[in-house]
């Protein structure tokens, strides 16, 4: 039996809208210590990984692991029928295969539930090492975001440079060229501000923007976003969830040809 | 011809073991080509109202235009592609290849009967079964890839053999061909319907050797086993024993020994003098050319060169050369996306407690289907 509730269903709203850009379809996979996901789009460019603990939950219990392969865009559909302030219950039984979702209402007069049938996924799980990156930078997400919209109009890649000075995006397209620096910022009043960089070694790396802005749609789950670079290695681009878990992004990076 | 119902067989029992997706998938592999096969391809595939495209004198250049925009097309969406060529056929394939011989002079004969008879549409079919790839044709395709920058290698017998050794190097990813008989010859991972036409829309198949193995539940030396029984090109198969019977006794018999030793040889008349022992050991220990000595070299093109070829005598657009040399160019140039599963290993999959779960599930994972081709990632990434 599986059961997990969440007072904030519309947490579980914005991390659908964080998701469905990339991905069609995708198995949650529950534990005793909680929800994880893990998903490659379908180019195999980018990777995401989505990690709710269990704690995070109101209410959470989990006898026997359980893979539920999940049709985003029907879920989505479902989750459209909650009220942002509904409280929603998730529950399954062992090897069913469906799901389903419960909303009630804050003061219990509406109680709806929505059974979702599964789907059998094969997908391919990839193995992340741990890394220790050169650079880690913490910027405000909405900055983030609009760095990516704004410099995805001039070209289809960006290079994101970390040096000491600060971090620099930059692009270059048939129009022009495009350069956004920023320097390290604190304030203690205003933490979500923060512009952090923590750096090793400077890395400078290439990515395709379309990938970067389908990440930032994951922006309502957080105030803050994380990025960790090194050289030749995914680029992580992280949002905290709250008490409950975090949306991690992995990102491959563009490759300057040798002659090969 | 490759091995003999062998794609239907799989699509039956084995139906996880291939799937199905867009060439777009492949940008930044590495894949070998069976040259032999796309060649035939490309002279019985690319006409213009029923006829070869052909030179001044008449010579067909078919060949030359499927290799050429086909090429570009792999490589505008970021594959490597190395051809493959076929060298010296066994001698085992004598058989097969006299068969073939006779069956062209039966075309040749219905072809001239049709002629007379003025019918159009089977004097097409008849003409497209006598194409043959000649060694001009051979020698003509490996020059323009020369001028194309794309490096192609020549097997010293079979060049799917050849193919499964590149891929099994880890020197390609894949081998692209038509030919079943790849698996057979070991290649880890076999693409289908890679060079057709855009126009036709056929989704591009790929073959797990190792989850072939395991849907049909056999080793590789019964699965050789097994192709023989079916049909190769190297020697006859017994007559009666179709697809179904052959897996059959293969899981009870192991190999075609035993089989031999336990069917009744008056209902399933054994070839006289049958070879398969050969056959399995041209399957086990194919004539190749060692992979790890071969330099892979994808350089620029050529693009006078190109036209100077293809332009003049065999009538080829001169814009469209340059536009698809510039294509060549540009594909080269640049970074190029790297693959997420190039840096982070795929896990072997923990699928023991969800084999139960694909049969359960059955039911609505169909109902659902697997669109994985919607959504918005499904284009070349940039």
């Amino acid at each position: 039996m599986f059961e997990a509730r969440l007072v904030q269903s519309s947490i579980l709203k914005k991390i659908l809208e964080a998701i469905k850009d990339l991905l069609n379809e995708a198995t949650f996979e529950c534990s005793a210590s909680g929800i994880q996901l893990q998903a490659m789009d379908n180019s195999h460019v980018s990777l995401v990984s989505l990690n709710l603990r269990c704690d995070g939950f109101d209410k959470y219990r989990c006898d026997r692991n359980l893979s539920m392969g999940i049709n985003l865009a029907s879920m989505t559909k479902i989750m459209k029928c909650a009220a942002n302030d509904d409280v929603m219950t998730m529950k399954a039984q062992d090897n069913a295969d469906t799901v389903t979702f419960v909303f009630e209402s804050p003061n219990q007069e509406k109680v709806s539930d929505y059974e979702m049938k599964l789907m059998n996924l094969d997908q391919e799980q990839l193995g992340i090492p741990e890394t220790d990156y050169s650079c880690t930078i913490r910027i405000p997400s909405a900055e983030f975001a609009r760095i990516c919209r704004d410099l995805s109009q001039f070209g289809e890649s960006m290079t994101i440079s970390c040096t000491k000075e600060g971090v620099k995006f930059s692009t270059a397209g048939d129009i022009g060229s495009a350069n956004i620096k920023l320097a390290q910022t604190y304030n203690v009043d205003k933490e979500e501000e923060a512009i952090i960089i923590d750096m090793q070694e400077p890395v400078s790396l290439n990515f395709a923007c379309r990938y970067l802005n389908s990440f930032t749609k994951a922006t309502p789950l957080s105030p803050q976003v994380q990025l960790s670079m090194s050289s030749d290695v995914p680029l992580v681009v992280e949002y905290k969830i709250g008490d409950v878990g975090y949306i991690r992004y992995y990102l491959a990076p563009k490759i300057e040809e040798e002659d090969s | 011809m490759g091995i003999l119902g062998l794609a239907k067989l799989i699509a039956d029992v084995a139906p996880s073991s291939f799937k199905q997706g867009e060439i777009k998938q492949y940008f930044g592999r590495k894949i070998a080509i069976d040259a032999s096969m796309s060649l035939y391809q490309f002279l019985i595939a690319v006409r213009s109202e029923g006829h070869q495209l052909a030179s001044v004198d008449g010579e067909p250049t078919s060949h030359l235009m499927g290799t050429f925009y086909r090429t570009i097309r792999l490589v505008e969406n970021g594959i490597k592609p190395v051809y493959v060529f076929d060298g010296k056929p066994p001698d085992m394939k004598s058989g097969e290849l006299e068969k073939r011989a006779e069956r062209r002079e039966d075309a040749q004969k219905s072809l001239e009967a049709a002629e007379e008879a003025g019918d159009a549409a089977a004097v097409d079919k008849f003409n497209r079964r006598l194409v043959k790839v000649t060694k001009k044709h051979v020698d003509e395709c490996k020059e323009l890839l020369k001028l194309m920058g794309i490096p192609f290698i020549e097997a010293p017998c079979e060049a799917e053999a050849q193919c499964a050794a590149m891929v099994k190097a880890g020197l390609v990813y894949a081998t692209a061909t038509e030919d079943m008989d790849s698996l057979t010859f070991g290649s880890p991972v076999v693409v289908r319907h890679l060079t057709f036409s855009e126009a036709r829309k056929v989704p591009v198949q790929e073959y797990c050797l190792q989850k072939v193995l395991d849907g049909l539940e056999l080793t590789q030396d019964e699965f050789i086993d097994l192709c023989i029984l079916l049909g190769c090109d190297y020697c006859d198969s017994i007559r009666g024993i179709g697809p179904k019977r052959a897996i059959e006794l293969i899981k009870q018999h192991h190999n075609i020994q035993t089989i031999l030793e336990n069917i009744d040889t008056k209902k399933y008349i054994v070839p006289e003098g049958w070879m398969y022992e050969k056959a399995r050991q041209l399957f086990i220990e194919p004539e190749i050319a060692d992979p790890k000595s071969m330099e892979l070299k994808w350089s620029e093109p050529d693009e006078d060169g190109l036209v100077k070829f293809l332009c003049g005598d065999r009538q080829f657009s001169e814009d469209r050369v340059r536009n698809g040399a510039k294509k060549l160019n540009k594909a080269r140039s640049g970074s190029t996306q790297g693959r997420l599963d190039s840096f982070f290993k795929v896990l072997p999959s923990t699928n023991t407690n969800n084999k139960r779960k694909v049969e359960e599930k059955k039911p609505t994972s169909n109902k659902k289907g697997k669109t994985n081709a919607g959504g918005k990632f499904r284009g070349k990434p940039k």
